[in-house]
């Protein structure tokens, strides 16, 4: 039984740390804003599910499985939230999304008079 | 197998450091900032585990909800400038409906 | 940076070995040991990073948003240190308050740090030479968290004898933090209540100034706003 437990737990734990690193390393790469928020949220989603199961499945029936289990509702529900909020207001702050037509665009660094964002220009 | 998920849990923080410092807009570093905290508590969890001692996963629910209003709070901030700010009564006040 | 660095180099096994201690099984002691190493090691750099960078940004709402990061990983530091109940402060305070009331200071001011007028090298000159005062003098300090230090040998043992011998408060750190270190505690509330004092001289200022503007308008002779001393 604790064989079963523990291959069940590597099945989970092994591909959750995998789309960790996956998305951090698409929150480093990624040229803009926006997509850095997609890749951030896989960390949030399939990351932390997949790791907060294979613990619970560590945990057994006990106290700290049901504490595991609303850590991971908390972040299944509220980091998609988070995201849209925070793409919600790049969009106000006029941060303009790289499209496909300015596949070359660059990132702006904000001068001496920037404010809370800046403006990415496409370069043609 | 914690050792597994536990250094998976430090490269990705390294790696979210390594753009909040880099990332040109301030909404880079506000996502860098978000990722760190949704990290923080995984690394709660996956440290507890390792050291046997998976007790203090209560903080983890406390820092779940810090990082959400901190990041509402910030982003209701960079929209509108003052945190006391009501849309119904902006709505009402310029007469829009 | 020193005090980084002393620290990863020489404290961080101790303290390992310290919360070591704690568990109760051999195998699981030597796991955490190690495990505690690694991870203080890293987050530690990470903190150094973060540092750094709050120095080098011109940007104050970019400063804000690290100094909030800074302290998420400053409470994995005192989690990784079972300090749980300082970890819960340090993040709701740090990551919580600090970042939205500096963020509100920053709307009133300027956004961009002022340009210095003049150059770094005296200041820096200064606070290295502190720095490695400092260092030199942690040397002869024991090391951190081992059994034999005259505080674990010494005053500790005092402190819980003379409290039941003589009927203070039950809970010895009440007892340590208002009557053998009373002093430290009459520091401390001095500090508070003149910041305390500060802030509200500045609120009040502000407040008559604008009730001041409205009284012109409205020709009234009460003094309601309660300053009369």
């Amino acid at each position: 039984m604790e064989v079963i437990a523990d291959v069940i737990s590597w099945c989970l734990i092994v591909p959750g740390c995998f789309f960790l690193v996956t998305g951090a390393l698409g929150l480093l790469r990624m040229p803009d804003v926006y997509t850095r928020m997609h890749a951030a949220s896989v960390i949030d989603t399939l990351g932390a599910t997949l790791l907060v199961l294979g613990l619970i499945v560590q945990a057994g029936l006990t106290l700290v499985a049901l504490k595991l289990v609303f850590v991971l509702a908390l972040l299944f529900f509220f980091g998609p939230v988070a995201s849209h909020a925070l793409a919600q207001a790049a969009l106000h702050a006029d941060v303009k999304p790289i499209l496909a037509e300015d596949r070359r665009g660059r990132d702006v660094d904000p001068g001496p008079a920037g404010s809370a964002g800046s403006k990415e220009e496409p370069s043609s | 197998m914690f050792y597994v998920a536990t250094g998976a849990v430090l490269a990705a923080l390294i790696f979210a450091v390594i753009r909040a410092i880099r990332g040109p807009t301030v909404f880079d570093r506000v996502l860098a900032g978000n990722t760190i905290g949704t990290l923080a508590i995984l690394l709660l969890a996956s440290y507890g585990f390792l050291t046997g001692r998976p007790e203090f996963l209560d903080i983890g629910l406390t820092y779940g909800l810090l990082n959400l209003i901190g990041t509402f709070a910030v982003l209701k901030f960079f929209r509108h400038g003052d945190l006391a700010y009501d849309i119904a009564e902006d709505q009402e006040n310029s007469g829009w409906k | 940076m020193i005090l980084a660095a002393a620290e990863r180099a020489g404290t961080v096994e101790h303290a390992a070995g310290a919360a070591a201690a704690v568990q109760k099984d051999p195998a699981m002691a030597a796991v955490t040991a190690n495990a505690e190493t690694f991870v203080m090691m890293i987050l530690l750099t990470l903190l150094a990073a973060i540092t750094l960078a709050i120095i080098r940004q011109r940007n104050l709402f970019g400063v804000v948003i690290l100094a909030g990061i800074y302290s998420f990983l400053m409470a994995s530091v005192m989690i990784a240190l079972d300090a749980v109940d300082v970890a819960m402060t340090e993040a709701s305070v740090g990551a919580g308050i600090s970042t939205v009331v500096l963020l509100a200071t920053l709307y009133l001011t300027d956004s961009v740090e002022y340009p210095r007028p003049r150059s770094v090298a005296i200041p820096l000159f200064v606070s290295l030479v502190v720095g490695a005062a400092l260092a030199w003098g942690t040397i002869g300090l024991p090391a951190f968290g081992i059994a034999d230090a005259p505080i674990h040998t010494h005053v500790a043992p005092t402190y819980i004898e003379y409290s039941k011998k003589h009927e203070m408060p039950p809970n010895i750190v009440t007892a340590v933090l208002a009557d053998f270190r009373g002093f430290d505690t009459l520091g401390e509330t001095t500090v508070v209540f003149t910041a305390g004092i500060g802030v509200l001289l500045l609120l009040q200022g502000g407040w008559r100034k604008s009730h001041n503007s409205r009284r012109d308008d409205e020709d009234n002779e009460l003094d309601t706003d309660g300053d009369e001393a």
